[in-house]
């Protein structure tokens, strides 16, 4: 068995599935239960491709940092098609593609086949938004994603033309052999720009208000759990193994990320529609955890990613099918919507807290442990920066959630199905688990993604 | 102003890569790589045309070395196709009319081309492991086989269904080969054929039965997106 399989089976049944398509929801979530199965059974190491070794052919590496990552998007992928089996039926065959194009993402240690992989969960992405039926929006989020996938793959032919390898062991090697930073920085922006766009930084990320703001119960999820988790952990594995950000670079990307936190949780403060609310903080969100990427604090930064994908998974989850019942999503017009539904209203409740980071959920102790890696840096200023974000954070969640409580003018009635309901009781008893039972949390560390040493031993 | 402020912010960033790149002694000028430090050395040596067989270097590395990314520009284009038929709409198809009415002769003399330019992309295709072609243009040439059809006859449908039948067993048989590498020998997408005499028609190993399969899906891709950019859905 290897590591192949979860981008070969996913691809193979994407083929067949248009033969079938009836059936197509269902073969993903088949596929979807059989990665996670592979996953408990593969050993890590690498995997060679077509029976040529690096550098010459391409390798994938499952190492624990990627299969963390696999585990979460393969799960979360099967949980959103279970829920959206009836609603959004004939998505099954892209859903198949975007497992395929993520799970190759994460796995693969080649430049250009990052690349192949990135177009690939791209497109599947654009379709996924195409759900929305707001095809403006739809053809924004791909204009931009292709300018970004664009600058990406220049930068990667600007590093072959310089080094002449594609792999990242040899790609690294050649780099620290070199030993001049200046010469890596276009490259290494132009590739910082093109993941920016879909890791959703700022200020690439224009598309994320048409995209997210008008998402439905698959999209939602999709683009702000699914995708951004994966998107965050390549982001991470590049800045980690590749990137190494020095100098001015160094200081221009903290900048700009430290103004996306702070700008992303601004304008979820200043709007008045919880799905705006809701991305917004995505967006802050993803910008501290690309930081924590770039201080080195990698540990704390896939525990971080994991939490904020399950809450935004529940978040996402219950107010795109409360509007869609509704029919808006002003804040106003979703007053009272936990009255009736104090189950889900619990689980919503939990989520957020733990996105803010109160005590006893696991957001918290994450919160508390990278602040303190980020303290231990001497980074007072970015910790500051942080501080007074989640103080907005806390304001504008405290105020929805306020209002999702207290009945308003107009009494509405949302129903959730059964399976919504145990997928929000499960993730917010995960959260809540996690917030007291921390063993786990603190077994990996920030060495957990060192690509090269074991792309050189094997 | 802001069409502009966006000019602006080209010239200057491509300023910025042009002075970045002119100054970088690691990025060589054009065509002064010294090739015995690259990896692509690596490809021309006698060992390695022997290993994948395909005298078309171009060839052994798109589908021998990285045969795994071609799998990938395959998917890509199999979900373009898949997206443009979403957005098209799902119900009932028929043709838009053609703003002239296609005479007999036009009618005839397309079809007569037809049959050539379909022999022309089938050598493309079984040759593309031997001379510079192969799958992903033989298959653009089918489809423009059938979109001269299209375009010559108002009437003209081609047969859909068959087409999306095709594009999935072609695909699924892409992969298939793939894991047949792994089960047979040791890894994904690996030759289990014999390599053969280097310049003949039958040798490479598993690299022309790819291409076939290649040139079959992005044929009938194509031909899918051109049926579906040429009709709309029935007025009920």
């Amino acid at each position: 068995m290897s590591a192949i399989l979860l981008v070969a089976i996913p691809l193979l049944v994407a083929f067949l599935s248009i033969l079938v398509k009836k059936y197509a929801p269902y073969l993903l979530i088949i596929v979807g239960l059989f990665n996670l199965v592979m996953l408990f059974l593969l050993q890590d190491g690498g995997v060679i491709i077509g029976g040529f070794d690096q550098p010459l052919g391409i390798n994938l590496l499952l190492n624990l940092y990627s299969r963390i990552a696999l585990i979460l998007i393969n799960a979360l992928i099967v949980v959103i098609a279970c829920l959206n089996i009836k609603d959004y039926g004939k998505y099954g065959s892209i859903l198949l593609l975007a497992m395929a194009g993520l799970n190759g993402l994460v796995l693969t240690v080649d430049l250009f086949n990052f690349f192949v992989f990135l177009e690939i969960s791209g497109i599947a992405a654009y379709l996924i938004t195409s759900s929305n039926k707001k095809p403006t929006n739809t053809f924004h989020y791909l204009a931009l994603g292709a300018v970004g996938s664009s600058l990406f793959l220049f930068g990667v032919i600007i590093l072959y033309a310089m080094y002449g390898t594609l792999n990242y062991g040899a790609m690294i090697e050649a780099i620290a052999a070199n030993n001049n930073y200046a010469e890596v920085v276009l490259p290494f922006t132009l590739m910082f720009i093109g993941l920016g766009v879909e890791a959703k930084l700022l200020p690439f990320n224009s598309w994320v208000k048409g995209a997210l703001g008008h998402s439905n119960t698959m999209s939602g999820p999709m683009i702000a759990s699914v995708y951004a988790a994966a998107l965050s952990f390549v982001l991470g594995r590049m800045i980690d193994n590749l990137f190494l950000f020095q100098g001015t670079l160094l200081t221009i990307v903290t900048v700009l990320l430290t103004v996306g936190i702070l700008l992303g949780d601004f304008m979820a403060f200043s709007s008045t529609k919880t799905r705006e609310i809701l991305l917004f903080s995505s967006v802050a969100q993803a910008s501290i955890v690309a930081l924590l990427f770039v201080n080195g604090v990698v540990a704390w930064a896939v525990w971080l990613i994991i939490a904020n994908a399950l809450s935004k998974t529940v978040m996402f989850l219950v107010i795109n099918k409360a509007t869609k019942e509704v029919g808006c999503d002003e804040t106003k017009s979703l007053q009272g919507l936990f009255t009736k539904n104090i189950l889900v209203g619990l689980a919503f409740t939990l989520a957020t807290l733990s996105v803010m980071g109160l005590p006893l959920l696991v957001g918290f102790m994450i919160k508390l442990n990278f602040l303190t890696a980020l303290a231990g840096a001497g980074q007072i200023w970015l910790i500051v920066a942080i501080l007074i974000a989640s103080l907005v954070e806390g304001i504008y969640f405290v105020r929805l959630l306020v209002k999702l409580w207290y009945k308003g003018e107009n009494e509405i009635s949302v129903k959730y199905n059964l399976s919504f309901k145990v997928v929000f009781v499960v993730i917010a008893l995960a959260l809540l688990a996690f917030g007291s039972y921390t063993a786990p949390m603190n077994q990996i560390d920030n060495s957990v993604d060192a690509v090269t040493e074991v792309v050189n031993n094997g | 102003m802001k069409n502009l402020f966006g000019l602006l912010l080209s010239l200057v960033l491509g300023a910025f890569i042009i002075l970045a790149l002119n100054n970088t002694a690691a990025f060589p000028a054009f065509g002064e790589v010294d090739l015995a430090d690259r990896v692509s050395e690596q490809y021309f040596t006698d060992g390695n045309v022997a290993e994948v067989g395909s005298a078309n270097i171009v060839t052994a590395i798109v589908v021998g070395y990285r045969g795994f990314d071609t799998l990938g520009e395959v998917t890509v284009l199999f979900i373009s196709a898949l997206g443009v038929a979403i957005i098209f709409g799902e119900k009932k198809q028929e043709r838009l009319d053609l703003k002239f009415k296609p005479n007999f002769m036009l009618r005839v003399g397309s079809r007569v081309l037809f049959g050539m330019i379909l022999i022309t992309s089938i050598y493309i295709i079984f040759h593309g492991h031997l001379t510079p072609g192969g799958g992903f243009p033989g298959g653009a040439i089918i489809a423009s086989a059938v979109l001269l059809l299209y375009l010559t006859d108002d009437r003209f449908r081609s047969n859909v269904k068959g087409f999306k039948i095709l594009e999935g067993i072609a695909g699924s048989l892409f992969v298939v080969i793939g894991l047949l590498g792994l089960v047979l020998v040791t890894s994904f997408l690996q030759n289990f054929l014999p390599a053969g005499t280097v310049g003949d028609l039958l040798s490479a190993g598993i690299i022309p039965i790819i291409y076939v399969l290649i040139g079959l899906k992005v044929g009938s891709e194509i031909s899918g997106i051109v049926d579906n950019f040429l009709t709309e859905e029935e007025s009920a």
